[in-house]
């Protein structure tokens, strides 16, 4: 499969098809048992990551402002003497998802939303043009999740490839350009609306029979398929 | 009191001590580690007491036979865990115990002229400069890596994920710390032996856990934790004769923890603090 760059691709599939682990194939951190993964130009320093939480230690001695400023690690040289931390970009991108009223405070008193924003705001500072976002709608509210979706259109509107792994069919159809389907051993890649077909989501052990229905009428509604 | 040499080898060492041990025991803590750390101080037992019966009581055999016998469990145990279906701390748990035991026999069965009470609980009392140098080189190494090695370990310890994305070599980071914390027990060993060497490294750092909000406010505070426990468990087993200083350090260390975990910010007062704060929040689950 080819991305062009620019892309906004999902990746979808049931749990354990391997979102997560094609996400980290792509970024080089796993090895692929098979195929190749060719990027345009030299890897790092470009790609901003947003892991599933599993792995991160909430508790760690951090000030919201650190973690904010962790963006800007690869950039930031051993001599230098430039503080990240109490930048104006900091500063911005704090604003953009609404939290300069926590900016000292250590990261441990964060909820799951504000914690989720504070990592959104390290990908802002990242600038990368190669955005990863694993699941970054889990586990928060309606109102952080709409900030949140916001941001990654207008990292779409700014020309930056976004891969992200999510569930949300809906959004899927509404605003990616490009879906692929993991699971049962197969991978489907392709334009959404044709990806997303219930055919494909029963085979590959997305949907169960009866909820299939509904994205068909889905795709209707949005006009991307003719009723079948 | 000053006018002993002995006193005073003995605040300078563990004055070093305290300062190299400091970051190295944060961040044994924050990678949650403690326990392991442990177990290291009992693994490297056997190449400190196989180069002591070989080449007698020389600093350099003592740095290379520990070095390689901490790295060899260490890695032993990774490769176990990875291959086998026994965990990590499992693994290590087995290894240092064999290690400790090989120790104790060889230094037993080469009627060794050092008795295994220094070997168990050091000779603060007894350094030479040989000792001292090699605290300094310890000191000076782990500080000196640190600078480089902070922002690095600061990320793989907190998001271990986005590091590994972000680093060109990640593993680099990794073993460099276990090679301080080798080295940092090694220094330890020295002075307050195999089974109080973790003291300094693990209370000053859970302590200071208790009322830091930044990284640099954990390591600020072991330092001057471990400082003070050092010099007051010093003047302690100096007013009472006979008593043991390393021991005695180690209990200064851990009153100064429960004493943080009691008034520090982070300690019992954010418990409560907590819990009247969920009250407060209204609930927003309808009943099932």
């Amino acid at each position: 499969m080819d991305v062009p760059a620019g892309t906004m691709l999902a990746v979808l599939g049931a749990n354990g098809s391997g979102k997560s682990s094609f996400i980290k194939a792509l970024l080089g951190v796993l090895s692929p048992l098979s195929g190749e993964v060719t990027w345009p130009h030299q890897k790092t320093h470009t790609v901003a990551y947003l892991a599933q939480r599993t792995e991160f230690d909430q508790l760690f001695p951090l000030r919201v402002r650190d973690l904010i400023a962790m963006g800007k690690w690869r950039g930031t040289r051993f001599w230098s003497r430039r503080s990240w931390a109490h930048s104006d970009e900091l500063l911005d991108a704090a604003a953009r998802v609404d939290l300069q009223g926590v900016l000292n405070e250590p990261m441990h008193i964060l909820s799951g939303g504000q914690l989720q924003r504070a990592l959104f705001a390290r990908v802002i500072m990242q600038d990368a043009p190669f955005v990863f976002l694993d699941e970054p709608f889990s586990a928060i509210d309606e109102k952080s999740e709409r900030l949140l979706q916001e941001l990654i259109l207008e990292w779409r509107e700014q020309g930056r490839t976004v891969v992200l792994a999510i569930h949300d069919l809906s959004a899927v159809l509404r605003h990616c350009d490009a879906a692929l389907l993991l699971g049962e051993g197969r991978a489907t890649f392709g334009a959404p609306g044709e990806v997303l077909t219930a055919q494909n989501l029963i085979d590959q052990g997305y949907l169960s029979r009866d909820r299939a229905a509904w994205i068909v009428d889905h795709q209707v509604s949005l006009g991307l398929q003719r009723s079948a | 009191m000053w006018g002993y040499s002995f006193m005073r080898r003995a605040f300078a060492a563990t004055t070093v001590l305290s300062v190299s041990m400091a970051p190295v025991g944060a961040f044994l803590v924050l990678r949650r580690l403690s326990l392991a750390g442990e177990a290291m101080a009992h693994a490297i037992t056997p190449g400190i007491v196989i180069a002591f019966v070989f080449t007698g009581l020389s600093v350099t055999s003592l740095l290379v036979g520990g070095l390689a016998a901490g790295m060899a469990v260490a890695t032993l145990s990774a490769v176990l865990s990875r291959t086998t279906i026994i965990r990590g701390d499992a693994s290590l748990a087995s290894f240092y115990l064999i290690a400790l035991a090989l120790g104790i026999f060889i230094l037993s069965a080469a009627g060794s002229a050092v008795p295994l009470r220094s070997f168990l609980f050091g000779s603060i009392l007894g350094l030479d400069d040989e000792s001292l140098l090699l605290l300094g080189v310890v000191a000076t190494v782990t500080l000196v890596s640190f600078s480089w090695l902070l922002r690095p370990l600061i990320m793989s310890t907190c998001d271990p994920a986005f590091f590994e994305s972000q680093a060109t070599r990640p593993w680099v980071t990794d073993q460099a710390f276990m090679v301080l914390l080798v080295l940092n027990l090694l220094g330890a060993f020295k002075t307050m032996g195999t089974l109080m060497a973790v003291g300094l490294l693990i209370l000053p750092a859970t302590a200071a856990r208790c009322w830091a909000v930044s990284i640099t406010g954990q390591i600020g505070f072991g330092v001057v934790f471990s400082l003070v426990s050092s010099w007051l468990g010093l003047c302690i087993s100096y007013a009472f004769p006979d008593t043991p200083s390393g021991p005695a350090i180690i209990l200064v260390a851990g009153f100064i923890f429960l004493l943080s975990t009691l008034v520090g910010p982070f300690g019992f007062g954010r418990r409560i603090r907590l819990r009247s704060f969920k009250a407060d929040k209204p609930q927003t689950r309808a009943p099932v």
